[in-house]
């Protein structure tokens, strides 16, 4: 597959707009601290003032600044969903691998498990899990992690069993290549397109479940987040407040998954045509 | 198919254990994970009650064993917020929950198979592509922010329908008066969820019409001079449903996902208003149980929607033979 990529997302206009989305959110993540106008932690004005020139979107129950919490809860959701797709993403390539490598038993075992986790309801269980612990970030990552790891894993022993009787492969294991070497410099490369399609999927529901959580008020109170500023909006949104105070970290949500969405779409049909139609439909 | 009931099996074990072992995992006594701050409240004799009854004082083993028979007997503990064993409150809140999601399945599909099957047979065409980037959009917004806009916008500023609840307390209506009641109640968390449902189904409808619009049979169809409404419905909508049918069924687990949330953003008196009512209220009996059987309830319709897959696609039998090897 020669394809190149950048240039068929480039071509696409809504993969245009997926890529510049995603851009803006790594780029308020990064420099949260010169962009927020002051710090979401310090109380700085009354409580529940409306939106003025000081406080452009007002300040919540404590008296915090909403604009600052919203810059700051760009960090949370991108931290938590990217380092969850990354961990994922590489339990998928390791135990793809070997599942698709070292056939048997091992491979019966892991299938099985894939087959088992992939009939339990993904998000019921990371709520069962986190209603014990009122869980930071670090253990959503790791609960998230554990949860999302079957579907990529599936798709990606798959490709290795078709990949690995392909005429390069029996030519570089005759020309003496060992495991290792096959592994890294040939397997491995050909799974690129198909990881970066997985770790967005994983990308996009993580920013779903960790928005999800806070919403029902499952997150550390004390970190900033989407989810918990629309959980502590939803008490006052019959008070008019909800305009500057629910409706933004709503849409940022909402843009978040939809920037990678557009993202995943455009890659995936770059990829093949044809598997744009299976992808789609997975959640 | 074996197989298949195997797997179900194994996940609900693996969800039954979760359940028994994360409490007794953490620190402190189970009794003090499981009943949290109600065990202040609770006298003595109570607590020895509660100990013996569910085995706390045995070992792990022998108290999973229990936990299992216990469950198995649908005595899922009790609790202390509602004054009620946990089954007794479960079962008040099931049949809202049925009616909000089964509204919403039925709602969803119906709009998703018809505008999809009218999207994908006009491919590429200006609705088409309408359709697409507008489904594309509405599936980024979670549907707790939709309902919460739905409930301002139809409920509070235009006072249309009913701002909580799944019907008027303290009036006694009888027979269709208290229906009218309960779908005026119904109607908002039944929108919001279908409309958070409508994507995904639109998109499965679609991509498996536009697999099947070039099959020869439906060349046949239409080269016989039959009229387009007759050849996209009466034979490729025909030959598309099945798998659609199946993934829809597996859609469960997100419809009651999806339902949760509408609940809790509601008040609708289901067992997602339950879980969040006993979560706040750290009645953790009835937090796991809510849980327990919204799992379960999933778990079942995905194991019939598998049956059903293989009784409408026998071929699907075959590749399961060939799986297993």
């Amino acid at each position: 597959m020669h394809v190149n990529y950048w240039d068929e997302i480039k071509k696409d206009r809504l993969g245009k707009l997926g890529v510049i989305l995603v851009t803006l959110l790594v780029t308020i993540a990064l420099g949260a601290p010169l962009l927020a106008p002051y710090d979401p932690w310090a109380y700085v004005a009354p409580s529940l003032s409306p939106p003025c020139w000081s406080h452009p979107l007002g300040t919540n129950e404590v008296g915090q600044d909403i604009l600052s919490e919203l810059i700051y809860g760009t960090r949370t959701t991108l931290l938590v969903s990217v380092s969850a797709a990354i961990f994922s993403t590489t339990v998928s390539l390791v135990v793809g691998i070997m599942a698709g490598i070292f056939r048997g038993t091992l491979e019966r075992i892991i299938l099985r498990l894939i087959d088992v986790m992939l009939v339990i309801p993904v998000f019921l269980v990371a709520l069962l899990v986190a209603a014990y612990f009122q869980p930071g970030m670090v253990t959503l990552i790791v609960l998230f992690s554990l949860l999302l790891w079957p579907p990529g894993t599936r798709i990606i022993w798959n490709r290795v069993l078709s990949l690995k009787n392909q005429g390069h492969f029996t030519a570089a294991r005759q020309f003496g290549a060992g495991t290792a070497y096959l592994l890294w410099r040939h397997l491995v490369p050909e799974l690129y397109p198909l990881l970066a399609v997985n770790f967005i999927q994983v990308v996009r529901r993580a920013v779903f479940m960790e928005a999800g959580l806070a919403f029902l008020g499952i997150f550390d109170p004390g970190a900033k987040s989407w989810g918990l500023m629309l959980h502590y909006a939803r008490e006052f949104v019959f008070t008019g407040s909800w305009t500057w105070w629910l409706l933004p970290p709503g849409l940022a949500v909402s843009l978040t998954i939809i920037a990678f969405a557009l993202l995943g779409y455009s890659l995936e049909s770059a990829l093949d045509p044809r598997m744009r139609r299976q992808t789609y439909a997975e959640n | 198919m074996k197989k298949r009931l195997g797997d179900y099996l194994l996940a609900i074990l693996i969800i039954l254990a979760l359940n028994f072992f994360l409490p007794r995992l953490m620190p402190g006594d189970p009794l003090t994970a499981i009943y949290g701050d109600a065990l202040v409240e609770m006298s003595p004799e109570l607590e020895a009650h509660l100990l013996e009854r569910y085995g706390l004082d045995r070992s792990l083993p022998e108290q999973f064993f229990l936990y299992l028979v216990n469950f198995l007997r649908g005595d899922l503990g009790y609790s202390f917020y509602f004054q009620a064993p946990v089954s007794q409150v479960l079962m008040e809140a099931l049949p809202w929950t049925l009616l909000l999601a089964g509204t919403a399945l039925v709602a969803a599909a119906l709009a998703g198979v018809v505008w999809g099957a009218e999207a994908g047979s006009r491919r590429g065409g200006k609705f088409d592509r309408f359709s697409l980037s507008l489904l594309v959009f509405l599936n980024g917004i979670p549907g707790f922010l939709l309902g919460i806009l739905l409930l301002l916008f139809l409920g509070y500023y235009a006072g249309w329908f009913p701002l909580s609840g799944g019907e008027s307390a303290h009036l006694d209506y009888d027979g269709w008066r208290r229906g009218v009641d309960v779908l005026r109640h119904l109607f908002l968390p039944a929108l919001t969820l279908t409309l958070a449902q409508l994507p995904r189904n639109f998109l499965l409808m679609r991509s498996a019409l536009l697999g099947i619009m070039g099959r020869p049979y439906v060349t046949t169809a239409r080269s016989k001079g039959l009229r387009e409404r007759l050849v996209r419905y009466r034979h490729a909508l025909r030959g598309a449903l099945p798998p659609v049918i199946t993934r829809l069924g597996m859609s469960v687990g997100l419809l009651f996902t999806g339902v949760l949330f509408v609940e809790v953003v509601f008040a609708y008196p289901g067992m997602g208003h339950l879980f969040y009512l006993a979560l706040q209220n750290h009645d953790y009996p009835t937090v796991h149980g809510c849980l327990l059987v919204i799992t379960f309830c999933v778990l079942c319709f995905n194991l019939m929607a598998d049956l059903l897959s293989i009784k409408l696609d026998p071929r699907l039998k075959e590749d399961a033979r060939q799986l297993l090897g």
